[in-house]
């Protein structure tokens, strides 16, 4: 009787098939939801971290020790000086690049209309590792060192009726603690993935803004991209030191991970989601008990008649789990397939987001492209199955408590 | 002649009660000549702006024009500002920057920004001198105020386009200098403090040589706005306060 118990179960399987499918599809449905939730969060997680890394504050990022506590008073004179650390970075063997940049938010003068716009100054030529410039512009070509110009976000440009050629005349906060105007003309217009850096960023050369805001010299903020595996905490730390060892000043020199909340953030909600992943799994559960029963209650002749045979109870929930197991295996392998499959295209083509975030400052770009994971995928089913299971053990154990006497009754 | 005793003394009463009503000035009277005080056909002034705040001291030196009650420029002449210009004519506040092409002209909440980082808006700097035309003015009290008889009024905003909807200041009984000032809000926050710390006399007038001005939202900061020369009524030229003549 133990060695026929799987085959008896799998057979039961298509006593009603209807049945079977729907508690099969149940699972098959939460399995594939959270499979591609995983790979959209994934997606969206290698998104944050590769534009933060690339737009806001590289791996590690290098600024005056004071620059955060007063950053809400925009105090730009408080820099650091790129032409000395430089050549320290340079001597490190963790470091694959570094950049200097300056971020000023201005008033954007056009006529009598103004607007708030953030200017970024950057030298395009050394930006290589961190934005892939001329792969960006959709128009015109890249602002050059030594002149007024600037390269505009294609949103910004056609929010304010701007196209190429135009000029604007940006009102700043200076280093000098006064104020600044200096007029650019546009010769560039680009396209971010982000849509916050479409909607408010104006590129120039740091050598001009550095002028404009009377930084003599300095720069805002120094960004750095390690060599592969380097580890970002550590070797910040080491800069840091080097930094203040060789020229006397202390920065604050950190890594990525500790700069941005919203990344933490991010990281937080999946430990959130796998929760919500498990409750998912429970509700579609609630099918496979829902159908359990029924079966139990359809087969209570049977059960009557097997317990008069002489099958035991445990015997009994066994029969009733195998069959919750085969079912699960099937609606989870179906699920789990459906939903990498639909990832991977997903991957391919990426999801355009471009409207639900506009507007909305987040370091997340406009279309993102689910990330598939075949360990995961695994995690995943295995979870499934196992979940969906378990949940065909409440019935099955009242199986065994049913009297062989008072389920002949049903005869 | 005890019956004629409260007659003569109502006599003596109405004797020295009448000319010194007749002789007190009303709210009104006491502004019109606070800002005739103030106000000269021309003017030409050099001085310096220190400011203090959380990040140090800073200072910038100016050369300003006036003419009559509303027309001012101001040109920052020390390096980091060089050749900043800001123009005020009726109803319009302009400023010119050497690298911009195009001047910026200041309207509504911008022109209660901060002057070069300072504790005074653009708006403070060029103020018009026609208080009654934007304020209701009220006599609380007279007071002493650093050893000199002051009136003390209060200012309520006739329109909300003021920077400053209730002002409370002390104007010198003689001289009609206002020594200080408090500038709230309608519900009485105080906003910004005005105290002159020496003055100067031109042409029989006092004027204010060193002013303290604090704008109370900002914290630790301060900003002492000093003349160094000043010239009543010199010959200007009438367009030196037109646009054109701004981009000079």
């Amino acid at each position: 009787m133990m060695k026929s118990l799987p085959k008896l179960a799998f057979r039961n399987i298509f006593r009603n098939l209807r049945r079977s499918i729907l508690s099969a599809v149940a699972i098959a449905v939460s399995a594939m939801s959270i499979v591609m939730l995983f790979g959209l969060l994934d997606g969206m997680e290698a998104d944050m971290a590769n534009n933060l890394k690339s737009y806001y504050t590289g791996e590690v990022l290098i600024r005056n020790s004071d620059f955060e506590k007063y950053e809400r008073y925009n105090p730009i004179h408080l820099g650091v000086d790129w032409q000395a650390i430089e050549p320290i970075l340079k001597e490190n063997a963790h470091v694959r690049a570094a950049a200097a940049r300056i971020n000023f938010p201005s008033s954007m003068y056009i006529g009598d209309d103004t607007h708030v716009v953030m200017g970024v100054g950057v030298d395009f030529a050394n930006e290589e590792a961190f934005i892939d410039f001329p792969s960006l512009v959709q128009e015109g070509r890249l602002p050059e060192m030594g002149k007024n110009e600037i390269l505009m976000g294609f949103a910004l440009a056609k929010d304010m009726h701007l196209g190429l050629g135009d000029k604007v005349t940006l009102l700043s906060n200076t280093a000098t603690r006064g104020s600044n105007a200096i007029t650019f003309q546009i010769v560039g217009i680009a396209g971010f993935p982000v849509a916050s850096l479409n909607a408010n960023t104006i590129w120039a050369p740091i050598d001009r803004v550095q002028y404009f805001l009377r930084m003599d010299g300095l720069t805002q903020e120094i960004l750095v991209q390690l060599t592969k595996g380097s580890d970002e905490k550590l070797v910040a730390r080491q800069i840091g030191s080097e930094i203040e060892e060789k020229t006397g000043v202390v920065t604050d020199t950190r890594s990525w991970k500790e700069l941005n909340q919203m990344y933490g953030m991010l990281q937080i909600a999946k430990i959130a989601y796998y929760f919500i992943a498990m409750f998912f799994f429970i509700l579609g559960s609630t099918v496979i008990i829902n159908t359990t029963m029924m079966v139990i209650f359809e087969r209570m002749r049977e059960i009557g008649t097997l317990s008069a045979l002489g099958m035991q109870g445990s015997e009994l929930t066994r029969l009733f789990l195998l069959e919750g197991l085969f079912i699960s295996i099937i609606g989870s392998c179906i699920g789990v397939l459906i939903g990498y499959l639909g990832t991977y295209y997903m991957g391919k083509v990426g999801l355009d987001f471009t409207e639900a975030l506009s507007g909305i400052d987040m370091e997340i770009s406009s279309i993102l492209y689910p990330k598939t994971s075949v360990t995961k995928a695994l995690i995943i089913w295995a979870y499934a199955t196992v979940i969906s299971t378990l949940s065909t053990f409440i019935p099955s154990r009242h199986a065994s408590k049913i009297q062989p006497v008072e389920a002949l009754r049903y005869v | 002649m005890y019956r004629k005793l409260p007659a003569m003394v109502l006599m003596t009463l109405l004797l020295f009660a009448i000319p010194s009503a007749l002789f007190a000035l009303s709210s009104d009277e006491i502004i019109e000549k606070m800002d005739n005080m103030a106000t000269f056909d021309t003017t030409f002034s050099t001085g310096s702006i220190q400011t203090t705040d959380r990040f140090g001291t800073k200072t910038s030196l100016f050369k300003s024009w006036s003419q009559g009650k509303v027309d001012s420029l101001i040109e920052f002449t020390s390096t980091a500002e060089r050749g900043q210009k800001i123009l005020r004519t009726a109803g319009s506040l302009y400023l010119f920057y050497p690298d911009a092409e195009q001047l910026i002209r200041m309207q509504g909440s911008a022109l209660r920004q901060s002057m070069l980082g300072s504790d005074i808006s653009y708006e403070d700097m060029t103020e018009e001198k026609n208080t009654l035309d934007s304020y209701t003015a009220k006599l609380e009290q007279e007071e002493p105020f650093n050893q000199r008889s002051c009136y003390v009024l209060t200012l309520t905003a006739k329109t909300r386009s003021v920077a400053y909807p209730i002002q409370k200041i002390w104007v010198d009984k003689e001289s009609f200098l206002v020594w200080k000032a408090e500038y709230s809000t309608q519900q009485g926050r105080l906003l910004k403090t005005m105290e002159v710390l020496q003055t100067f006399e031109t042409d029989t007038r006092v004027l204010p040589k060193q002013s303290r001005i604090e704008d109370k939202m900002k914290k630790d900061s301060s900003t002492l706005m000093t003349i160094d020369s000043f010239e009543a009524n010199p010959k200007l030229d009438k367009s030196i306060f037109t646009l054109e003549n701004l981009t000079w």
